[in-house]
């Protein structure tokens, strides 16, 4: 390994924590657009018009990777479009699911997390990390690097209109609590029992990939599992979910886990704390009840 | 014209187990063709439909993957022909190598001016080779598609964005991952299936095509800690909810 190696931060988002905490060495950010960021001792800004996917060479142009340095991208629709560029750029593996990265090395959770996969690479390695839920401790000296990034031009492509509804924004990675629902749900109306309990309890909603694209009965930004969001709250309540590994890979970090199904035998209790067997539509409305009652004294 | 659909011919791993060692045994699980790539073929063949182009499914992976039967699986979704890597090698491969290939692949097609692929494998699930495939090709790469018409110049790409929808214009070639809901797909009539064995269908190995090589090797495989559960059970909601309390989980 070598000493002066840099991790290099490529984002268009603030919440890069996880990925100032798995970095070694310097820490160079390569931010696109124009959020703050803070945590790191170098940026490199690239300013942006139209999408931000079109920008992929610039940012390949901006990140100055050495053998030997990591390149960590956070892990949304534009980020992987930017590291797929650095690793076909730079001919290096793609990493994902990081749990711990030093130059040459790393410890990948594979195919859901269900196994941790030891690798060694020469050169440059590229890993997607997700985002975060707050942005990086203060720092007050970072020094700024301006980019001229009009020596290439970006992929010719812009944005002919959007619509984005402002009220959808659920922010699954910083709920402290969630309670996700399941096919136990018979109709779209019946997540009002969970919707209840969260508002008592302080919790936001998620779901099962079924109830957003079979049922379309949820947004998708609340759909949990693994390729959705994967979550690590404190408290997880899975309501009516029977615990396939593509849902539990995404919330099986929770510090603690709450089942409730009428299935004695679904998976998603070898993976609780606390377990019910019973109906939700009986064991919700009695939860909601109960804790307006402790908080009542 | 060509537009190529890149898919994958994988293992469902509802039905792997992790040995003791780490290692996942595969031995139960059936590949087929990856859960949502029907979407991402049924995409790329209404694009092809509207401009008169070549669907051209393009795939990598053991050799498994150029048997009749995955071929016929395949082509019966509607492709006009296929080039596959075929190759036991392959199951080595970092994503980078495999979109690398992908990228062969798809330049050996020639005139390809639109990559569909689906939102990520179900074995995997990393969703990165869409991406990387750009990256060696150097087109732009638009993810979280459900929609792609063409037009004179390029595409018209609609994209899920947090919270709605965006509608980006693309000028020249360029590679899309669906969303898993885009599209419904066609199920494979009997005719297409019969129709399926008669396409014309390249099956290389590696020593066929130009691919990166990406120095990474794995040193091994070990079981993730395991999260420790308390696993109390409950009959009734008021005494988990008083539990929740007592241990100041609420």
């Amino acid at each position: 390994m070598r000493d002066d190696m840099t991790t290099w931060i490529v984002t268009t988002e603030p919440t890069i924590a996880p990925l100032c905490q798995l970095a070694v060495g310097e820490r160079h950010a390569v931010v696109v657009g124009d959020c703050e960021i803070t945590g790191v001792d170098k940026v490199t800004r690239l300013a942006i018009s139209g999408p931000a996917e079109a920008y992929a060479p610039q940012v390949v142009a901006a990140v100055a990777a050495q053998p030997g340095d990591i390149i960590l991208v956070v892990n949304n629709s534009v980020g992987r479009v930017y590291a797929g560029a650095l690793a076909a750029a730079f001919h290096a593996p793609m990493l994902t699911g990081v749990r711990n990265i030093a130059s040459g090395a790393a410890v990948l959770g594979r195919y859901g997390g269900m196994t941790f996969q030891d690798v060694q690479f020469d050169g440059v390695a590229v890993g997607l990390v997700e985002p975060g839920d707050i942005p990086a401790s203060a720092q007050s000296h970072i020094s700024i690097q301006a980019h001229d990034a009009h020596a290439i031009a970006p992929y010719p492509a812009t944005c002919e209109s959007e619509e984005t509804n402002a009220h959808a924004d659920i922010n699954l990675n910083a709920a402290r609590r969630i309670i996700g629902v399941g096919r136990g749900f018979v109709a779209k109306e019946d997540i009002d029992l969970a919707r209840q309990l969260a508002a008592v309890i302080e919790a936001e909603v998620g779901c099962t990939r079924p109830l957003v694209e079979g049922k379309g009965w949820m947004e998708r930004d609340a759909y949990l599992g693994v390729s959705g969001h994967t979550v690590s709250p404190q408290l997880y309540i899975a309501v009516g979910i029977s615990g396939q590994i593509h849902h539990t890979a995404g919330i099986d970090q929770s510090e603690t886990i709450v089942a409730i199904n009428n299935d004695e035998t679904a998976a998603i209790f070898d993976i609780a704390d606390y377990g019910l067997v019973g109906n939700l539509y009986e064991v919700l409305p009695k939860m909601t009840k109960a804790v307006r009652q402790h908080k009542n004294g | 014209m060509n537009i190529a659909v890149a898919y994958k011919y994988a293992p469902n791993p509802q039905d792997a187990r992790v040995q003791p060692d780490g290692q996942v045994d595969w031995s139960r699980a059936k590949p087929a063709v990856s859960e949502n790539d029907p979407v991402a073929i049924e995409m790329g063949r209404r694009v092809a439909a509207a401009c008169g182009a070549q669907l051209i499914g393009v795939c990598v992976g053991p050799q498994i993957v150029g048997a009749a039967m995955a071929r016929k699986n395949a082509m019966s979704r509607g492709f006009d022909r296929g080039i596959i890597l075929a190759d036991d090698q392959s199951a080595q491969w970092n994503s980078t190598q495999i979109a690398s290939a992908l990228a062969s692949l798809i330049q050996r097609a020639e005139d390809v001016t639109l990559v569909v692929a689906g939102d990520s494998s179900i074995d995997d699930a990393q969703g990165v080779v869409p991406a990387i495939i750009a990256g060696y090709l150097q087109w732009s790469a638009f993810l979280d598609v459900i929609d792609c018409e063409p037009t004179d110049d390029g595409y018209r790409i609609t994209q899920r964005v947090h919270g709605g929808t965006r509608t980006v214009r693309v000028s020249g070639p360029c590679v899309i991952a669906t969303t898993s809901d885009a599209v419904t797909p066609a199920v494979p009539s009997m005719k297409d299936i019969l129709a399926a064995g008669k396409k014309p269908v390249d099956v290389l190995t590696a020593s066929d095509i130009d691919c990166d090589d990406i120095g990474i090797t794995t040193v091994g495989y070990r079981k993730p800690p395991v999260h420790q559960r308390k696993k109390r059970m409950f009959s009734h909601a008021d005494e988990l909810v008083a539990a929740l309390y007592e241990d100041e989980v609420l």
